[in-house]
């Protein structure tokens, strides 16, 4: 038996989880002491536990396991212990006017929503909202915290279906019970059709941006001085009634390749962009010389995309498909997914891989849920079944929340689902 | 009593030493005939000439012959005989101990046994029942000996045994070979999205030309259009009147809708694009003063006139039109007025005026309106029949028009000459789309069968299919995939693969591939139209049922 480090200090009684239920069979041994422990004190807590066995979650009996795997009786098995990753509390929807179409959980001090209204909202916690962004004309399609550890003052960006991207910054600490409405600080213009998603760099100087002209466009996000008089005159005539605030940007370069809408963009390292798009590819470019690296088909129209996972290095990505497929581009001259997760039953819309575990993800889909997958299980480990209708968009805030939103014009928050 | 006489042979047996004549042999016997000289050297010559051919010998046939089987199977060799042959009879089962007069007692079947061969079918019945006789003397005749003659001198006289030639052809080989499904993809299969949100049957449904978004018209008489990839309605007029057909403008600069509602053609600012799209369209759609009536014929029966309050021009018509379609680059439109079979059927006067008239300036049925000179074109063709649709060819100047049995094909350069005629043989086309290449047709028609024409082929169609037990509402190509779908009454959709090679000795390749299923039959009515996506293999299906949907590969 090897019980994992956490497993040392453990004083809870096993049970059979309430979640996907995974039938425990009582041949499966345990310590005796432990059952011991669970009787002294009434107070300690329940706690559901998962179990590995060659790195690979047990979801039957230990029995029917063994059988499936071919697994020879006689073997002594290490069963690993591990917590069961479950849901704790499902807290109150945080309501919108319109579709709920994107959500960024980066920072642990806030999350910010996009919404069919064309409104961009900064919430402290469900229900508490501090800041309205207001100033896109359609509604906004993707947004992205672009320096979540940063201090007081926090920059977003969203980008929305009016074919421009803003750039917004706002106090983050402030709290008042009306929230603020503030308008953007700079406006991106540049793409030809609406804007479908927005990455920032890790660093934060820049942002790129995927649209349904199908080229990727990258921006620079601080220094007005320089931006301000790269605005032709042409633009400034067209726009002398913008506030004088608001500053214009224009594309720093242009990633030419897609044939088709750039429905997803991703900049995980200082150099890389992955871009996922309706032509049934995801490509991997580098920011400096703009050329792709990378180029897997997967023959489905693409919507989402997420890198992540083992050393933050496998491509996630969902489309017009029930299947979640995870690809390893370190593997080389193959294009096969190395993971396909397909319990959805319509379109995945939003994937998103958890900061710290390599294993865990969660997926949203147009059947209106939202799971929770671990690559060491075919099964998903959770399902959060809360809205009415399709799920648009979902990511994970301060490592434990799953967030939400939907066409049900709600945003739903899942706790306590504490991955590590 | 009378004494033999002892014979007498008279007849000399053995040879007379002396001939009865001594004369010596003639000297004729010993010279060659002239005359069969003369015979043979005719011959001869003949035979170099090659005007006799001497015959082969046959010692191959004549050594087979000389040899054969006595013993073997008659069946065999007499199938090399072409003449009349003998036909062995079928080997009688042996008479086993059952048929003995005196057989076992186990043989024997009881009473119980014999009354229940009363209960069966006659055919059924056993033909012998053993019975069992003390001794030889005690069996009686054969009871059914004449008949049984007479049964057999029927068969020989009104059913000999006739050899039958038997094809041994195994009946999976006679199909056609079609290759599988599964590399055919990608094809629609199942349906992911579904848009809701009119009040009433959706007749007609366009694409936009990026496929970022879809129009549809229904009966409720509202417009809407949609986000493709959420299902999202993003904006919807209201028309007040049903809606018979909806058409995208194809040219990505304009954002124009085409609505066929009533007698008018709209043309809508669909508010899509960016600004440039914006302003070229919205100069577009406005006219800067209502036509005057006297440039003629065309104003007084096509009239352009702003409508405010939806933002776009009204094409007003003097009958009802069915169907509006684009030219490929986005400025000429094509409009369809089917004959007036209400007139007819209703007012009965007014029908032989509206004839009368027709007889003297021609058939006005189809219009080709310009937009950006805001002009109106009749076009004169002589149609025997109301026109049923129209469509552009896809890269000529060519101009199809269908009524309900033949398709004419027109060059509108050379001044609207017939460039061809196809025949269907259908009762009733419903609806025709022509292959991206321009070469190929395919026409669906009200009793389920669909045609594909092959322009280069002939005017007949190279292949009609019986595919929908109820009338095709519509019928489409793929814009790039080789995928063509039909779509019917009977509440479902299907999807073809239709390969057409640019080899022109290779026929065009068409495989069923899936029937699509999901729609629900509302007052008789299933799937009223089917589009394809412009860039994906994905099909969108509008049904009566008020829904449209989009099948995914």
């Amino acid at each position: 038996m090897c019980a994992s480090s956490r497993s040392s200090n453990v004083l809870s009684k096993f049970q059979i989880p309430p979640f996907p239920s995974p039938p425990i069979s009582p041949d499966l041994a345990y310590p005796a002491s432990l059952t011991i422990l669970s009787k002294q004190n009434p107070d300690w807590e329940v706690e559901p536990f998962d179990f590995l066995i060659n790195g690979e979650l047990v979801r039957m009996s230990l029995e029917n396991f063994l059988l499936a795997k071919g697994i020879s009786a006689e073997t002594i098995l290490e069963i690993e212990y591990i917590r069961a990753v479950v849901p704790r509390k499902e807290e109150e929807p945080s309501l919108h006017d319109d579709w709920v179409s994107a959500v960024d959980g980066s920072s642990p001090r806030f999350f910010l929503t996009g919404c069919y209204d064309g409104l961009g909202r900064v919430w402290k916690a469900a229900g508490v909202c501090t800041h309205i962004l207001e100033g896109h004309s359609e509604p906004v399609s993707s947004v992205s915290i672009i320096n979540p550890e940063g201090a007081d003052s926090v920059t977003v960006a969203t980008a929305s279906k009016d074919r421009t991207l803003r750039l917004w910054k706002f106090n983050a600490e402030d709290t008042r019970r009306n929230p603020l409405k503030i308008s953007a600080f700079k406006i991106l213009r540049g793409h030809r059709a609406s804007v479908q998603s927005v990455a920032a760099q890790t660093s934060g100087n820049m942002i790129c941006s995927g649209s349904w002209d199908c080229t990727i466009n990258l921006w620079q996000t601080n220094d007005p001085v320089s931006e301000g008089d790269t605005v032709s005159t042409k633009k400034r005539k067209t726009t002398g009634h913008a506030k004088e605030s608001q500053s214009e940007g224009e594309a720093v370069s242009s990633l030419v390749g897609h044939t088709q809408c750039v429905s997803s963009v991703k900049w995980p390292e200082r150099e890389t962009i992955y871009s996922a798009s309706w032509d049934h590819s995801i490509r991997r470019w580098n920011a400096e010389t703009g050329k792709d690296s990378l180029n897997i088909f997967c023959g489905k129209a693409l919507n989402c995309l997420d890198i992540g996972g083992e050393s933050s290095a496998l491509v996630a990505a969902g489309g017009s498909d029930p299947i979640l497929k995870i690809w390893d581009p370190r593997k080389p001259g193959t294009s096969a997914p190395v993971y396909q997760f397909s319990s959805h039953t319509s379109w995945v819309t939003a994937c998103k891989w958890h900061e710290k575990s390599w294993f865990h993800l969660i997926s949203a889909s147009h059947d209106g849920k939202v799971m929770l997958w671990d690559l060491r299980t075919a099964w998903p480990l959770f399902v959060i079944d809360a809205h009415k209708d399709k799920a648009l968009c979902a990511d994970w805030w301060r490592g434990d929340t799953v967030l939400s939103g939907g066409a049900d014009s709600k945003l739903c928050m899942t706790s306590g689902a504490s991955v590590l | 009593m009378f004494e033999v006489q002892p014979y007498v042979d008279w007849f000399k047996w053995d040879d007379s030493k002396h001939p009865l004549s001594n004369a010596p042999e003639p000297k004729r016997r010993f010279i060659p005939s002239k005359s069969e000289s003369k015979l043979v050297n005719k011959i001869k010559l003949a035979i170099r000439k090659g005007l006799i051919k001497p015959k082969k010998p046959k010692e191959e046939e004549e050594e087979e012959e000389s040899v054969y089987p006595l013993w073997g199977d008659d069946s065999n060799s007499a199938g090399k005989n072409d003449h009349l042959s003998y036909i062995p009879a079928p080997k009688p089962k042996l008479p086993g101990h059952e048929e003995s007069f005196n057989p076992s007692l186990e043989y024997i079947p009881t009473q119980e046994e014999i009354n229940s061969y009363q209960l069966m079918y006659e055919e059924d019945r056993p033909k012998f029942i053993p019975k069992r006789f003390t001794s030889m003397r005690s069996i009686p005749a054969y009871e059914n000996a004449v008949k049984e003659c007479f049964e057999r001198c029927l068969d020989l006289y009104l059913c000999p045994r006739v050899r039958k030639k038997r094809l041994n052809i195994d009946p999976e080989s006679l199909k056609p070979k079609l290759p599988n499904r599964n590399d055919l993809k990608p094809y629609p299969v199942s349906c992911y999205l579904e848009y809701r949100g009119h009040g009433d049957a959706v007749t007609s449904i366009s694409v936009e030309a990026s496929g970022q978004w879809i129009a549809s018209g229904s009966l409720d008489g509202t417009v809407r259009i949609w986000g493709v990839e959420t299902g999202r309605c993003l904006k919807h007029w209201k028309i007040g009147e049903a809606v018979k057909y909806v058409s995208w403008n194809p040219n990505p600069e304009h954002s124009i809708l085409a609505v066929s509602t009533g007698q008018d053609v709209l043309l809508l600012n669909t508010g899509r694009g960016n600004e440039e799209v914006q302003k070229s369209t919205k100069e577009l759609l406005s006219v800067e003063m209502p036509m005057p009536d006297d440039s003629g014929k065309t104003a007084s029966s096509v009239s352009w006139l702003q409508d405010d309050q939806l933002e776009g021009i009204r094409l007003r018509h003097s009958k009802t039109v069915t169907s509006v379609e684009w030219h490929r680059k986005g400025d000429y439109l094509s409009t369809v007025m089917p004959a007036d079979i209400l007139f007819a059927h209703i007012y009965t006067y007014f029908y032989i005026i509206y004839y009368f008239k027709h007889d003297t300036d021609g058939f006005r049925a189809i219009f080709i309106h310009k937009l950006s000179k805001k002009f109106t074109q009749t076009l004169s063709f002589k149609l025997q029949g109301p026109a049923v649709t129209s469509v552009f060819h896809p890269t000529r100047s060519f101009f199809f028009i269908s009524t309900k049995k033949i398709i004419r094909v027109y060059d509108l350069v050379k001044e609207g000459k017939l460039v061809k005629k196809l025949e269907t043989a259908l009762r009733e086309i419903s609806s025709i789309a022509v292959h991206p290449s321009g070469d190929h047709i395919i026409v669906g028609s009200g009793e389920g069968k669909l045609c594909w024409f092959d322009m280069d082929l002939s005017s007949k169609p190279y292949k009609t299919l019986k595919l929908h037990q109820k009338d095709i509402n519509n019928v489409s190509f793929h814009r790039s995939y080789p995928l063509f779908a039909t779509c019917s009454d009977d509440c479902t959709a299907y999807v073809f693969h239709g390969m057409v090679y640019s080899d022109l000795n290779q026929n065009p390749l068409i495989v069923p591939l899936e029937i699509l299923r999901g729609h629900s039959s509302t007052n008789g009515r299933g799937v009223m139209d089917c589009k394809f996506h412009p860039r994906q293999p994905w099909l969108f299906t509008a049904g009566a049922d008020s829904v449209v949907r989009l099948y995914c590969h």
